[in-house]
């Protein structure tokens, strides 16, 4: 129930590999602060030096004005939930949760009522006589959350905690833990890869790469605003479509390959500082949701520009298609972007020159291989600078 | 033709099994059959044969009495010097093991270089050198000029460091400091339990060998009342008119009665062993981590 203030924290390892660089991230008193990132950017790093299992090597961590620097990990009141879970393997479920209050001398009765209450937040009732290598992968993570949770310490840390669940379980985990985290009001960073859980249970989200901190924001601040093409390529599933696009010398043309899309006057008031991009290239970005196909419930707008794409491939999720599309226009990737959702996704087709995607309403009119105009209105377009990848603001 | 191949294959094994056993079981019989014939039936008879009880007692009772029961006393030197040592081996190994393993100190590749030298070093090879050191703080003819020695096990300090470093996750004891353990009971809650398959492994490899050990308690050890049973075994042994024909007893001892002394003598090593086994229980870390 403190504050974590995390000031130009750098890690490097005795291989000389530089983990985490200059990292400043504030946590508020009870916040939730979603750490994401691709893997290997070093956010177990980053959570790592936070509880005391790793020397910092530069950069000062503070809790509320206590600086924890050289604070061993057992007097720092923190509790992990670590990646790989590390359950003590001798102990049952219930000793394992119940271990860290124990070791804290409470009562034995008040232990027990304890972990109780936590087994049953986790639905592990049934288990709490069984030893962990009983149980299966999604049983295990909530072993080791329960351990995390059962304790009311100054900060919890928590990495990817319910990447092991199903899809049900986790949703209603997710509702769960942050229910928790409210209640107890402690500060929490979270490292997750899901784009839901890092959308929905933080009160602040910060992007992290290679190392470096790109964004720390209100999730949808980051979602709508993102500073620079890497962000705008992480957040969100699927990716923004970034591609490579020239204006003219007015600045209200922009081409992508061999389409041109008429930029209103609104876009430029919006954002003035593309005039210094006239006659010059920019990277060009557009969020699925963005695209509409035509369809039934299309309303089309004013200023609406269209996209014209060749349909490879059609997912029916339900309540949604998602269109992948190929266009002749230069594909951008966000290097080392590309989320963990995405992964799933035919690899040749990612790849492929000029394409994206779009994600439409189910009655939308595509037919595989022939060619669909996508509508989108040009104030939702994303502009950023191909050199620098910064996002072209105002 | 599946079914055939499968049967004949599980035929062979256990033909192969059955050889291995016999192999190793035959001379056990014998050695258990042995006390209950009387000397001449025991080399002109069927080897198989069962004597009669009341030779088994005769024997039984001409062993113990022997020297006014020194057997006993000599079974309680080794009991003492064997279990000594173990103890002090395995509070010594443990934890160095463990230290070996989890911290980074100066010297510590340089010290499990030489704890390896010393483990392939025969235990003869040290006895002079013990002697010369027993003798100038005056220890010889004491327990400690044994246990000591007995108690200096290398393979059991490296034994302990293989299975920390190789199946005890470093997370887990960090999940211990942040529940809240300093690290005498990181050590004492979580390395120690799990290491319970090595405590048992190193606590019979030490007892064998020093239970067995006959050269080093031989040397320090000049008084018949010290001996350990290998030592004294040897003693019954010089005084059986079979092996040295210039000696006779009132009662002698023959073979039968020498068969006694060693069913007596390899008696505790199958006991402790089957205490042991129950502990070398594998996967005693499944589920900590993730694979
Ligand atoms: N002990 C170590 N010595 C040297 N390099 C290390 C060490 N631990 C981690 N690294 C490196 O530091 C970088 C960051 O690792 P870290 O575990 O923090 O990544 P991560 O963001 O948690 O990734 P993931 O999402 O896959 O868990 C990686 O490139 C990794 O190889
Ligand atoms: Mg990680």
């Amino acid at each position: 129930m403190s504050p974590v203030y995390l000031d130009k924290l750098t890690k490097i390892y005795p291989n000389g590999y530089e983990a985490v660089h200059d990292f400043d991230l504030e946590v508020k008193d009870g916040e939730l602060m979603v750490l994401v990132g691709p893997s290997g950017c070093g956010k177990t790093t980053v959570m790592r030096m936070v509880a005391g299992l790793e020397r910092i090597t530069r950069g000062t961590l503070r809790f509320d004005d206590k600086v924890m620097n050289d604070v061993s990990p057992k007097d720092r009141d923190i509790a992990m939930v670590f990646q790989n879970y590390a359950l003590y393997p001798h102990m049952t479920v219930g000793e394992n949760i119940g271990f860290a209050l124990s070791m804290r001398k409470l009562p034995k009765s008040e232990v027990r009522k304890k972990v109780k209450e936590t087994a049953e937040i986790l639905g592990l009732e049934e288990w709490i006589d069984r030893k962990p290598g009983q149980l299966s992968g999604g049983q295990r993570q909530r072993v080791a959350m329960g351990r995390a949770i059962v304790r009311e310490p100054k900060v919890f840390l928590m990495d990817e905690p319910l990447s092991n669940l199903d899809a049900k379980l986790r949703v209603q985990m997710r509702a769960e833990v942050t229910r928790i985290q409210r209640r107890v009001g402690v500060s929490t960073i979270y490292v997750t890869h899901d784009q839901v859980e890092a959308m929905t249970m933080g009160d602040r989200v910060a992007v992290m790469r290679d190392g470096h901190l790109q964004q720390c924001a209100k999730p949808q601040e980051v979602y709508d605003n993102p500073v620079n093409i890497f962000v705008a390529g992480f957040m969100g599933s699927p990716s923004m479509n970034l591609f490579e696009a020239t204006l003219n010398e007015n600045a209200d043309v922009l081409t992508l390959g061999s389409q041109t899309l008429k930029l209103p006057a609104s876009v430029l008031a919006l954002k003035p500082a593309l005039k210094k991009y006239a006659n010059s290239r920019v990277v060009v970005g557009i969020r699925p949701e963005s695209l509409n196909a035509p369809g039934p419930q299309t309303q089309k707008g004013d200023d609406d520009v269209s996209l014209e794409g060749e349909v490879d491939l059609v997912e029916a999720l339900g309540s949604e298609l998602l269109v992948h599309f190929s266009t002749d226009a230069v594909r951008v990737e966000a290097e080392g972007a590309v989320s963990e959702d995405a992964e799933g996704l035919d690899a040749g087709l990612i790849a492929q020159r000029g394409a994206g995607v779009a994600r439409v309403e189910p009655g939308a009119q595509v037919t595989l291989g022939g060619k669909t105009t996508f509508s989108l209105n040009p104030s939702r377009l994303y502009f950023f600078d191909s050199s620098t990848g910064l996002s072209i603001v105002e | 033709m599946k079914i055939f191949n499968r049967l004949w294959t599980k035929t062979l094994g256990f033909i192969v099994l059955l050889a291995f056993t016999a192999f190793f079981i035959v001379p056990v019989i014998w050695l258990l059959l042995a006390p209950t014939k009387t000397d001449h039936q025991l080399i002109f008879g069927n080897p198989f044969s069962f004597g009669s009880f009341h030779n088994l007692a005769h024997a039984i009772r001409v062993t113990f009495t022997y020297q006014d029961y020194a057997l006993l006393t000599w079974v309680k030197n080794s009991a003492i010097y064997s279990f000594g040592g173990i103890a002090i081996a395995l509070v010594a190994s443990i934890p160095a093991g463990y230290a070996l393993a989890f911290t980074n100190f100066i010297g510590r590749r340089t010290l499990l270089g030489i704890t390896l030298f010393v483990m392939i070093m025969p235990a003869t090879a040290l006895v002079l050198p013990l002697f010369l050191e027993a003798n100038a703080v005056h220890a010889i003819g004491s327990p400690i000029s044994v246990i000591l020695p007995f108690s200096f096990f290398p393979f059991g300090v490296y034994l302990s460091y293989i299975f920390y470093s190789s199946s005890v996750p470093r997370d887990l004891l960090n999940a211990a400091r942040i529940d809240g353990c300093n690290e005498w009971n990181v050590f004492r809650k979580i390395a120690l339990p799990l290491a319970r398959p090595v405590v048992a492994l190193v606590a019979f490899f030490a007892f064998v060998a020093n239970w067995n050990n006959f050269f080093l308690p031989f040397v320090m050890l000049p008084s018949n009342s010290n001996y350990p049973l290998p030592i004294g075994l040897q003693d019954l042994l010089s005084s059986t008119p079979a092996f040295n024909p210039g000696i006779g007893g009132d009662v002698p001892i023959l073979r039968p009665e020498l068969a006694v002394a060693t069913i007596v003598a390899m008696a505790p090593v199958l006991i402790v062993f089957l205490f042991a086994q129950r502990s070398l229980v594998s996967g005693m870390l499944a589920g900590a981590t993730k694979e």
